[in-house]
């Protein structure tokens, strides 16, 4: 193997120990490095709305499973602030 | 946020939107969640979604207005908002305050300020009683 292809392997081997390592950081552990990259990051998005843009509307549904709502019925007289989250 | 929304309700409406979960036992599982009893299966209908929902609310006996995220999972997509973010939302109608990705950039205070450069600071004199853990707030396990 000529010393050319000797240091792009170890150059892409450090840089993939590295990318490891900064997950593992954000993920918590090297152990939730897996969860994270299949499981959270195909679903965490920046997004496009900007301040000034008119707040998107969606229907809800109330605790009791069956009432629903919408997020635009909640606008108007006050600020309103939205609280997006899950249990878990 | 239970504390910023008791601060603040006689000025601001507060709603907590239920989104798909962040740690569920089927996906990425948290240690903390397991310390915690906090665990779940990602909802695969709205039922589910409902009852766990009904569960944090019993839980924490939590105070703000609350609603659910239908299973196609439209107002998550249409805010951008999982795992967790903020939104303040104007008397217009229009977008005011876009909170940061969750978890990292996910953070109570800046809604505070909002609130606050709006109808003034609220102190405590004494310490306030702890909040219940909000929705998925990664932040309360730092």
């Amino acid at each position: 193997m000529t010393p050319f292809w000797k240091w792009t392997i170890a150059v892409f081997l450090v840089l993939l120990l590295a990318a490891f390592l900064v997950l593992s950081k954000m993920a918590g552990s090297p152990k939730d490095v897996y969860g994270m990259v299949r499981y959270a990051l195909p679903h965490m998005h920046r997004g496009t709305l900007k301040i000034g843009d008119d707040a998107p509307d969606a229907r809800l549904v109330a605790l009791d499973g069956s009432d629903h709502f919408h997020i635009r019925e909640r606008t108007g007289g006050r600020p309103l602030v939205l609280i997006f989250g899950s249990y878990t | 946020m239970v504390e910023i929304y008791n601060d603040y309700k006689d000025h601001a409406d507060f709603l907590t939107v239920y989104v798909r979960e962040a740690h569920p036992t089927d996906e990425w599982q948290m240690k903390s969640n397991v310390k915690d009893d906090v665990c779940y299966a990602q909802p695969k209908t709205l039922g589910q979604r409902v009852a766990i929902a009904n569960d944090f609310i019993k839980r924490f006996n939590y105070p703000i207005a609350f609603g659910i995220d239908d299973i196609n999972n439209a107002a998550n997509d249409a805010y951008s908002a999982w795992p967790e973010r903020f939104y303040i939302i104007d008397e217009s109608g229009r977008v005011a305050y876009r909170g940061g990705m969750g978890p990292f950039h996910y953070d109570p205070e800046e809604v505070r300020a909002w609130l606050a450069a709006r109808y003034g600071a609220v102190k405590h004199d004494t310490p306030t009683p702890a909040s219940p853990r909000p929705v998925a707030s990664l932040s309360s396990r730092k």
